[in-house]
């Protein structure tokens, strides 16, 4: 695939993420940090992600495993996943966070579970997205090309120079 | 050539103090994420950073000495501001606010608090103990600039009209007064 053609597709597999609203605006400003100085700079803050939530979702899997639950123990593993999936923009897990914590004021241990796994699917569902994305993104580096992050219009938002 | 060299030093400036030394934040944070994004952020913005994943490393690396039998020397890495989260396991950022406000050694540096939580009472409970501001996560470029002011207060600000990068801005396009995400950026003007 020549290189306009896969920053064409870059371009509307972007779109589509922050549409279906996967990804917000923050998740922009990270591919905006990354320059000549630090040239993987989204993959290594992603997978920075991706080991805290994994090591987080196992953490609140343990936590609502026990006879008797510590809801602040919980609530503080899912206020750190809801920070750092605000952090790149993982707009989904982030809200699916919310509503985490409020199930843990109320001490619902049947609602926790439920939302644990609503959390662990919005998760797995970014992760993959991702990992597609920046596959797209290395292979346009590789063929020689540069993210157009210009192009992007999405969401009722303009990229404004 | 000249306006560009003009424009070139303005910005250096941008995060620098009066001699012209990039501004020294101390960014505490225990989430490596974030520490990860803000300390990128600031560089880009070239503030000099020191990260700390907790309140009791940011307090060594001030100088708070466990030792009480050897005088520490405070603040030898000359930190100009302390960036700090505020919800942060055993010593949160108010409790880092309060011990260096409590030590006459170090109680001039500025602390400005960052948070994920609207919590007016944490809010103003911070700001009665002597924080400058207490932010809003995700930090945006737009808070660097308070950052500056918090070190220089008397500090040149650009004059509008004249050539200065701009932000790259992500705008709704419903022009609607709501809180919108904005991006980190840089175009000429």
């Amino acid at each position: 695939m020549e290189v306009g053609q896969m920053q064409r597709t870059w371009v509307e597999y972007t779109k589509s993420l922050f549409r279906e609203g996967f990804l917000d605006g923050q998740f922009t400003q990270l591919q905006l940090l990354q320059d000549e100085s630090n040239p993987d700079f989204v993959v290594e803050v992603v997978s920075l992600f991706f080991e805290d939530s994994e090591r987080l979702l196992n953490d609140l899997t343990r936590a609502l495993d026990q006879q008797i639950v510590d809801f602040k123990r919980v609530d503080a593993h899912v206020h750190q996943l809801k920070g750092s999936s605000s952090s790149i923009g993982a707009q989904r897990v982030k809200n699916a966070c919310i509503a985490f914590r409020n199930f843990c004021e109320e001490q619902n241990s049947e609602a926790c579970l439920k939302c644990l796994q609503q959390v662990r699917q919005e998760y797995c569902l970014v992760k993959n997205k991702l990992e597609t994305l920046i596959r797209l993104e290395q292979q346009i580096v590789a063929a020689g090309g540069s993210i157009p992050i210009e192009e992007l219009s999405f969401q009722g938002y303009k990229v404004k120079l | 050539m000249e306006e560009e060299e003009e424009q070139q030093k303005h910005e250096q400036a941008s995060a620098c103090d009066s001699n012209g030394t990039p501004i020294h934040v101390l960014a505490v944070d225990d989430c490596f994420v974030d520490r990860k994004i803000v300390g990128k952020l600031l560089e880009k913005a070239s503030f000099k950073v020191t990260s700390a994943d907790s309140g009791k490393k940011a307090l060594e690396i001030l100088g708070f000495s466990q030792d009480k039998v050897e005088k520490s020397s405070y603040n030898d890495q000359k930190i100009d501001i302390i960036l700090t989260d505020y919800c942060m396991p055993e010593m949160n950022g108010y409790d880092l606010l309060m011990a260096v406000k409590g030590n006459s050694n170090v109680k001039s540096i500025p602390v400005v608090i960052i948070s994920s939580e609207y919590d007016p009472q944490r809010i103003s409970r911070c700001l009665a103990n002597g924080a400058e501001d207490f932010l809003r996560k995700p930090l945006q470029h737009k808070d660097l600039q308070k950052l500056r002011s918090y070190v220089k207060p008397s500090a040149p600000v650009p004059k509008t009209g004249t050539k200065r990068k701009v932000m790259l801005e992500l705008i709704p396009e419903s022009g609607t007064a709501e809180t919108r995400p904005r991006i980190a950026g840089v175009a000429v003007a």
